[in-house]
Parts: structure tokens; sequence; C-alpha cells
């Protein structure tokens, strides 16, 4: 990125968020104007709050590439979602309204006790403090290894300065931010999109592209898991994993995780939280899909164009500096080749596309795939040999993709425009998560746990600020010492997500659904053992005893809590009669 | 947020009726995402 505009987009864009967050940092100095912005948003501005939390740098990096890699059916891990916002709408809005309450976990003191509440609090903090640790170095480590800039100082850019509009002004601050954010990131993806396509050929548009996308098998939006052998659970992404597993993935980060209950709190009126939720539901699988296509459409440029064997640069230079450099280069040179007669064949396929020639569209459809085919292999052998001890490399470029695109192909300005992109999703996500997190903090412990029970209004304000510049800190270490990431990004923090999400939603939903079960020590205890159970799971699929999609971990989590608390339940009664 | 809620339920009567708009949008969404996948194949 060595174009003096694109630096001047970038920087100003930057500056101007910061700004911006600042002059909308007026709130009232009392914790409900810090962590609720004194419950007074409209439903946009909790639509968009909703959004910008979720849909962080990882979405934008990673989506694209993931649709590359592995076409677009990730959008299916989104179709949980708008069932999930149903259900929040209908059972979890009314009663946190009801109690007025400034975290998701001070119900669960009502409903339970106190240990229950400081059990699911500490696992939000402990989720979510880790995975906006990630959420910091993800984003940093691809621009550092893309524009050669320090990692340390791009860590300290992505995830420090948003502390300065994110403690100056709290949940006031971060919404309005992310107003702006989404603005912007929408007009610079949209010029994306844009730009793919009005650089493909002067002959193939759009619907051409989208053909040889799809003849290649970058289209597969939906896939049902189903083969001669069964349902294959292991399958990450599929119908059913997304309709039931991303339902309860969802359901529980929206439902029970601060960082997205504190943006619907923030509402005006019960109203207000619902239509915010609603709509969200409704947005959010068209803009995953949009995003997506975005990836098959820079999949369809390449097909026109030479590209790369591997799209990480960093790791490249790791392999020819080792003892398979010579099985690289042969591999390069192959690669090549097949790419040049690539481009021949994806030519003669969109001419036959014209000519609405059916058996000619099939022939050179057939040719391509089986040049698709030999391509793939190819890249998969410079994976398996950067991921190999002699290499002791990163073999998965999905995250580099998009952006090495981006930087090699898009005209200045662009470039630095979807680069401040990368920066504001960030700090859209991490703004909201380190808010969260300082209410938290300042609610399930602080308030709870202090000698000093009564503080003014003011006190409360400036704990919650310090708060926010603590959490804000430590995802900043977090990144630092994050690193070999493997897997995509956006399934790291997914599967992180998974570990815990289950089991806290599993305590709310017995709340919700089980009034018989009172005991708090029962449902504690059971939140424990369903942990524990996660745990368990996730650790023998990782080792290779069985094979199960992350997902199912969190219908594992609730239902696991479920069952144990009414287990427990029934012994603790029984005890207590005898 | 008020517990009163003074705010107009927007564009329908009832939240049923919201309900369903967000359930059988994701139900045409799929059908046509469906229908997408195998036109393009």
């Amino acid at each position: 990125m060595s174009h003096a505009l694109d630096w001047i987009v970038l920087i100003g864009t930057l500056i101007l968020t910061i700004v911006y967050g600042v002059y909308k940092s007026r709130t009232t100095h009392n914790l409900d104007g810090y962590i609720l912005a004194n419950r007074s948003m409209p439903w946009g501005l909790v639509l968009l709050s909703i959004m910008g939390t979720q849909a962080s740098a990882i979405t934008f990096i990673s989506a694209p590439g993931q649709a590359y890699t592995d076409g677009m059916r990730f959008v299916q891990y989104y179709f949980g979602l708008p069932i999930a916002m149903v259900v929040i709408c209908i059972f979890f809005v009314p009663i946190f309204s009801k109690l007025k309450v400034y975290t998701a976990y001070e119900y669960l003191e009502n409903r339970f006790d106190g240990k229950t509440r400081t059990l699911t609090s500490f696992l939000f903090l402990l989720s979510r403090g880790l995975s906006t640790g990630i959420s910091v170095f993800a984003p940093s480590i691809i621009l550092s290894s893309l524009l050669g800039w320090n990692i340390y100082w791009t860590n300290i850019f992505m995830g420090g300065l948003l502390i300065i509009y994110t403690m100056t002004g709290g949940a006031k601050a971060v919404a309005y931010t992310q107003q702006l954010q989404f603005i912007i990131i929408f007009v610079g993806m949209f010029l994306a999109a844009y730009m793919v396509v009005h650089m493909l050929p002067q002959n193939v548009g759009f619907m051409d592209a989208l053909h040889v996308s799809g003849k290649l098998g970058k289209l597969n939006v939906i896939t049902t898991g189903i083969s001669k052998k069964g349902f294959n659970w292991s399958d990450q992404y599929n119908l059913l994993s997304g309709l039931i597993g991303g339902f309860f993935l969802a359901l529980s980060y929206f439902g029970t995780d601060q960082s997205q209950v504190g943006r619907y709190l923030t509402a005006r009126s019960v109203t207000q939280s619902r239509i915010g939720l609603l709509m969200n539901g409704l947005v959010k699988v068209p803009m995953q899909f949009l995003i997506l296509m975005i990836g098959a459409l820079v999949f369809t440029f390449y097909q026109f164009n030479n590209a790369p064997i591997f799209f990480n640069h960093t790791q490249l230079a790791r392999i020819e500096s080792s003892s398979l450099k010579d099985s690289f280069y042969v591999a390069r040179n192959a690669f090549d080749k097949i790419a040049v007669q690539k481009q021949q064949a994806v030519v003669d396929f969109s001419q036959a596309l014209h000519s609405k020639d059916k058996e000619q569209e099939e022939i050179k459809g057939q040719q391509l795939q089986a040049l698709q085919k030999t391509s793939d292999s190819l890249r998969k052998k410079v994976k398996d040999w950067i991921n190999s001890k002699q290499v002791g490399g990163d073999g998965n470029d999905t995250n580099y993709i998009f952006l090495r695109f981006v930087v090699d192909y898009l005209p200045a300005g662009l470039v630095g425009l979807l680069i401040a992109i990368i920066f504001l999703a960030s700090w859209g996500s991490i703004a909201a998560a380190i808010n969260s997190l300082a209410s938290s903090s300042m609610v399930d412990f602080h308030k709870r746990f202090t000698k000093k029970k009564e503080e003014t209004g003011e006190n409360e304000y400036r704990l919650s600020q310090w708060y926010t510049l603590a959490w804000g800190i430590f995802c900043v270490i977090v990144a630092m010492f994050t690193y070999n990431i493997g897997n995509s990004l956006i399934e790291a923090v997914n599967v992180l997500g998974s570990l815990f999400y289950g089991v806290i939603l599993g305590v709310f939903l017995v709340a919700f659904f089980f009034k018989k079960i009172k005991n708090g020590s029962a449902v504690f205890w059971a939140a424990v053992l369903a942990e524990l159970l996660v745990l368990t799971v996730f650790i023998l699929t990782k080792t290779g005893a069985f094979k199960m999609g992350f997902l199912w971990l969190n219908p594992i989590g609730a239902f696991g809590v479920i069952f144990f608390a009414i287990l427990l339940n029934g012994i603790f009664r029984k005890k207590e009669i005898a | 947020m008020t517990t009163n809620d003074n705010d107009k339920i927007p564009l329908f009567k009832n939240w049923k009726n919201w309900y369903v708009l967000v359930i059988a949008f994701l139900v045409i969404l799929i059908i046509a995402f469906y229908f997408f996948t195998q036109y393009f194949s």
C-alpha cells in the first residue's frame, strides 16, 4: 500500500471515526448512561449496533476467502439466526426489560442464586475476553503479513485507538460509531464487488461470472451434508447444522452474551428492541450471502488472471527457504501452466454460454472442472508442505485471499478504504465487546463483591471507564500473545464461542422454561458438569476419537445443562425432604 | 427500556405477524438459495 492516496483515505477514515465517537460521547455520568446509553436508542441504531457487533473484521476478511476455497455454503451457518431472533423477542426481551437489568446475568441471581450468576458471568468474561483478543490479533496479523507492518504496532492500532472513544462515551459512543462504520463498510464492499465484475474481460458479465463460479462448485449455497454413507456429522456447514447448531449458537450469542444483550438493552422501549432484533433476522442472511458472493466473484476473476498458488507470501517465503523448495517450484510451474490453460478454457466456456450452445457449454465446463481439479490438488500439495515439519508454517491462506486481491488489483484510494474497513469492522465489534466486559465486571463482580455498597453515579461511571480501559489493554495483550491461529479465523472465534455458549444458554433455558427447578446449587453444578462434558467432547474430536462439527457443541452444552439440572434438582430435593 | 411500551408496533397489528414474516422470509430465502445452487451448479 505505497500510494499516498491510500494512506490519506485510511488515516482520514480512522480519525473521523474517533472524532465522531468522542463527539457522541456526551452522556449522563452514571451506569445507566455509560452501560446502556440511558435506554434511549431507536431500533435503527439498535439494529446497526447488533450487526456491527457481530460482523467483525473477521467477517469481511475471512468470508470471501471461505467462498473462494470452500464455496458459499458457509451462509448456512446463519440460517438459525432468524429463528433465534424470534425466540429472543418472545422470551428474553420482556424479562430483561421488566427486571431493568444492566447485564443478562443479573437476572440469574433473582432466579437462582448468586453463585450461578457469578459462574455464568465468569464464563462470559473468559470466552468474550479471549475471543476479543483474537479479534484484535486476527486482522492485525493479516495486514502485517500483507503490507509488511510491524505486528505489535498493528495490534495496538487495531485494539488500542478505539479505547479512546469507548472509554469516554461508553455504550452511546459505541452505538453511534457503529452506525458510521457500517455505512462506510457497505459503501466499500459494494465498490469492491463492482470493481471485481468491472475488471472481468469485456465480454464477461455478472451472470457469466456466476456461471463460471457455479460450474466450479463455488455457488454451493445449499448443501445437505448427506452422502451415500448417511449424514456427515463432521461436515461443518450444511442445512441441518446451520438450522439446528446455528440456532443454538445464535440463541446463546444474542440471548446471553452481554456484548449483544447490552446492545438491545440500550433501546428506548421493548418495541424498539424487538424491531431491531427482528430486522437483524431479516437482513443478516442476505448480507452474508452478498459478502460470500464477493468471494465467489473474486474466484471467477482469478480464472481470467494469474492466481497465486498460495496467497500468503510470508508462508511462501518459508517454503522457499526450506528443503522443499525445489518441489515447490515444480508445483508452482505446473500450477501456472494449468492457469494459462484454464484462462483459455474459461473464455471458451463463456463463449459457449453466450452462443447458448448447450453441448459446447457442457464440454467446456467439464474441461474447466478437470483443470480446476488439477490446480486444486497442486494447491493442496503446497498447503501440506507448508504445514509439514520441514517448513513449520500455516498452510491455510483463506484469510489472505480477499486482501491479496484488494492490494494487487484495486485502484489507489479504494485499497486504503478497504483496509480502513478492516479497522472499522474490527473496532465496531471490539468496542461493543470491551463495553460489555466492563459492564459485566462492574455490575456482576465489582458491585456485588466490594465492601463499599453505596457508590455515587459519578463514581460508578468513572469505575466503568477504568474497567473499559483495563479490558481494552487485556485484549491487546492477548492479541500480542496469540500465534498460529491456524484455521480460518472466523472459524477459530466460533469454535471458542461454541465451547462456552451452549452451557451459558442452557442455564438461561432452565431459568425461562423449567420453573420447577428453583435450586441454585443444582443449576450451578449442572453448568459445571455440562461444561466438562463439552470440553471432553471437543478434546475427543480433536484427538480423532470421533468426528463432529463444532456447531453441535452448542446444543450439547445447552441440553447438558438441562439434563443435569433436572437430575440434580431431583437429588437435592430428595435430600431436603429427607 | 420502558416496560410500559408506548411505541406502537410498526407495520402489523401484533408481534405474531412479525415473527411469521421473519420465519417465512427465511424459508423463502432457503428455497431461493436452493434453486440458485441448482441453476448454477
